[in-house]
C-alpha cells in the first residue's frame, strides 16, 4: 500500500512500512519497536514520532498505552552542545 | 534563591507568574520561543457574540502586568533537565543552571500530525507551524494551500490565513492508513465538527447541527454532504475527499486527491490531482510532558485530555514536592482555562510558601477554572471532565 513508503522518524529514516512490519512480526511494545528499528532514538529525541510509534503499536498489537509513559524520555529534552553540557558556557 | 520557576510563558505561566508576583513570591518566568506569549501569539477567532479573542493582545497584557508584578521574564531559554536535590529544583538550561523551591511546568501542547506519503517535501508543514509563520513572524506560507485534516483547530487556523489574504483551496482528510484512526473517517469527523458547529458563520450550519442529534442522521448528512463540500467563509469543506499523497520533486507541487464513502475508503475512478504550493497537516494535541518525565512525575494516560498527563490535584500540585503543572499539559483545553488554571497555580505556590493571606483567594481559583471551562466556546474533547475526574482520583490515591 501505498501509504506505507511514509517516513516516521526523520531523525532515523524509519519508514511506516518498517515499523508495521516490525510490530508484526515481533508483537512487540512500543519500547521494543523503537530498540528494533532506532525510531525515535535520534538527535530530536522522538519529539516528531513518538506518539505514532505508540499508534503503531496499538493498530498493530492491540495493546492500548498504560499509565506509565512506554518511551522514556532521557535529559536533555533539547538538543545541548557538549560545551554546555560540560559546564563551559 | 528564587521561590518559584516557571517554564512557559504561555498563558498559564504568565497568569501563575502574575497571581505568584502579586503575593510577593520571587518569581522568574523561562521560555524558549524569543517572545512570550506561547500559543496566545498565533490566536485570532471570532466568539458567537461576535467579539475577537486577540491573543496578541491577550498575551502583551499579561506580560504587563507580570512585570509590573515583580516577575522576571527571560525568553530564548531552554530547559532541558530539571532535578530536585535537597529543598529545591535545579533547573538546567541553554543559559546555565537555575535553582528555585518551587518549580511550575506549563510547557503546553505538541501537535500529532497524521504521516500522509510525501510529508517530508519542503512547504509541507504542520497546521500549527503555518498559524505562527502567518501571525506572529508574518510570513506568507505560499500562495494557494490544501489542509489535510478537519478539525476545530484546523478551521480556525484557515479562517486566520483567509484573513491574511493567504488562499486555502479546500480542507480535507487524511487517506485511512494504520495510524490514522478518526481523523480519517468521515462519519467521525461530522460528529466531531457537529459539536463547534455553533461557531460557525452560516446559520444554515447552525440549524442543521441541531437537527443532526441522532448518529443515524450524522450518517445520512455525512453521506448527503456534496463532494464539494460546504464552504466556510468561502473555504470549501470536503468531508468526502481524502489525501492520498502529497507529490513533488524538490518542494511541494500539489495533492493527489480521491472521493471517499463515508466509512473512509477511496472510490475507484475519482483519482485526480490538484495544485498546491503548500500543505498544512492538522493532527491532534497532546501535553508536552517530558520534564515531568525526566523529573520523575507519575502521569495518568487519559486520551479525551490528549494523552499523558502529569498526576496533579485540584491546587495544581503533582506528587513531587514542590513541583506544579499548569495549562495544555494537564489535558488539552483553551487558552482560557489554561490561563485560569495558571492563576490557581499561581495562588497554590503562594498558599505553600506561606504568603498567601486569604486562603479563600486560593479556593476561589479553584472554583474560576470550573466557570471558564464552562463558559469556553472551544471545547476540544467532550469527555473532559470524566477525563479530569480520573486524574483527581489518581491524585487522591495518592493522598495528594
Ligand atoms: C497549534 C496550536 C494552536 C492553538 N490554537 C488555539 C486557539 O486558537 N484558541 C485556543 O483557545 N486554544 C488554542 N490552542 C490550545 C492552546 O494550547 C491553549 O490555547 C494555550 O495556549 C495553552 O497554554 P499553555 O500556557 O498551557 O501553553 P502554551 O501557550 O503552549 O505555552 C507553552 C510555552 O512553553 C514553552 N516551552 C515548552 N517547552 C519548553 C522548554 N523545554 N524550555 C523552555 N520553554 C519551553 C513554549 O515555548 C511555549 O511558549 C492551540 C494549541 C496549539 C498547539
Amino acid at each position: 500500500m501505498e501509504s506505507h513508503r511514509v517516513i516516521v522518524c526523520r531523525c532515523e529514516e524509519v519508514s511506516l512500512a518498517d515499523l508495521i512490519e516490525t510490530a508484526s512480526s515481533y508483537s512487540c511494545t512500543a519500547r521494543e519497536l523503537k530498540l528494533r528499528t532506532r525510531a525515535g532514538m535520534g538527535c530530536c529525541g522522538g519529539r516528531t514520532c513518538r506518539n505514532m510509534l505508540d499508534q503503531v503499536i496499538e493498530a498493530v498489537t492491540g495493546q492500548k498505552p498504560d499509565h506509565a509513559v512506554s518511551l522514556g524520555y532521557q535529559p536533555p529534552v533539547r538538543p545541548m552542545s557538549f560545551q554546555l553540557l560540560g559546564g563551559r558556557k | 534563591m528564587l521561590d518559584s520557576l516557571i517554564i512557559g510563558a504561555g498563558p498559564a505561566g504568565l497568569a501563575a507568574a502574575v497571581a505568584s508576583a502579586r503575593q510577593g513570591l520571587r518569581v522568574r518566568v523561562v521560555d524558549e520561543f524569543y517572545q512570550p506569549g506561547g500559543r496566545l501569539l498565533g490566536q485570532l477567532h471570532q466568539e458567537p457574540d461576535g467579539t475577537w479573542w486577540n491573543g496578541l493582545a491577550e498575551a502583551a497584557r499579561l506580560q504587563q502586568e507580570a512585570v509590573e508584578a515583580g516577575a522576571e521574564i527571560r525568553c530564548g531559554v531552554s530547559v532541558f533537565h530539571v532535578t530536585r536535590q535537597d529543598t529545591s529544583w535545579i533547573v538546567s538550561t541553554s543559559e546555565g543552571v537555575m535553582e528555585a523551591s518551587m518549580l511550575l511546568i506549563a510547557t503546553g501542547a505538541s501537535e500529532t500530525p497524521v504521516p500522509i506519503p510525501g510529508w517530508t517535501l519542503p512547504g509541507v508543514m504542520s497546521i500549527g507551524a503555518a498559524q505562527v509563520m502567518t501571525n506572529v513572524q508574518r510570513v506568507r506560507v505560499g500562495t494557494r494551500g490544501v489542509i489535510i485534516g478537519i478539525n476545530i483547530l484546523s478551521v480556525a487556523i484557515a479562517r486566520e490565513l483567509l484573513l491574511a489574504e493567504v488562499k486555502v483551496d479546500r480542507m480535507i482528510l487524511p487517506a485511512h492508513s494504520v495510524i490514522s484512526g478518526d481523523a480519517s473517517h468521515p462519519v467521525a469527523v461530522m460528529q466531531s465538527m457537529l459539536r463547534i458547529a455553533h461557531l460557525a458563520p452560516s446559520p444554515l450550519i447552525r440549524m442543521g447541527s441541531k437537527w443532526m442529534k441522532s448518529t443515524w442522521m450524522q450518517r445520512l448528512g455525512t453521506a448527503l454532504y456534496p463532494s464539494r463540500g460546504f464552504s466556510m467563509w468561502g473555504i470549501p469543506i470536503q468531508l468526502r475527499t481524502a489525501a492520498l499523497a502529497i507529490i513533488g520533486v524538490n518542494q511541494v507541487e500539489g495533492v493527489r486527491i480521491a472521493h471517499i464513502t463515508p466509512d473512509g475508503q477511496p472510490v475507484s475512478g475519482t483519482e485526480q490531482i490538484i495544485p498546491a504550493d503548500f500543505v498544512c497537516i492538522a493532527g491532534e494535541l497532546s501535553p508536552l510532558a517530558e520534564l515531568a518525565a525526566v523529573a520523575g512525575c507519575p502521569f495518568a494516560y487519559v486520551p479525551s485530555l490528549g494523552g499523558h498527563i502529569p498526576i496533579h490535584n485540584e491546587r495544581m500540585q503533582t506528587p513531587l514536592d514542590g513541583l506544579y503543572v499548569a495549562g495544555n499539559i494537564t489535558g488539552i483545553e483553551s487558552a482560557k482555562v489554561a490561563l485560569a488554571q495558571g492563576t490557581a497555580a499561581g495562588m497554590s505556590m503562594a498558599f505553600s510558601h506561606g504568603s498567601l493571606r486569604d486562603p479563600h483567594v486560593l479556593s476561589d481559583s479553584i472554583k474560576q477554572i470550573e466557570i471558564v471551562r464552562n463558559n469556553a466556546t472551544l471545547q476540544f474533547h467532550p469527555g473532559i471532565r470524566a477525563g479530569r475526574m480520573q486524574v483527581g482520583l489518581m491524585a487522591a490515591e495518592r493522598s495528594l
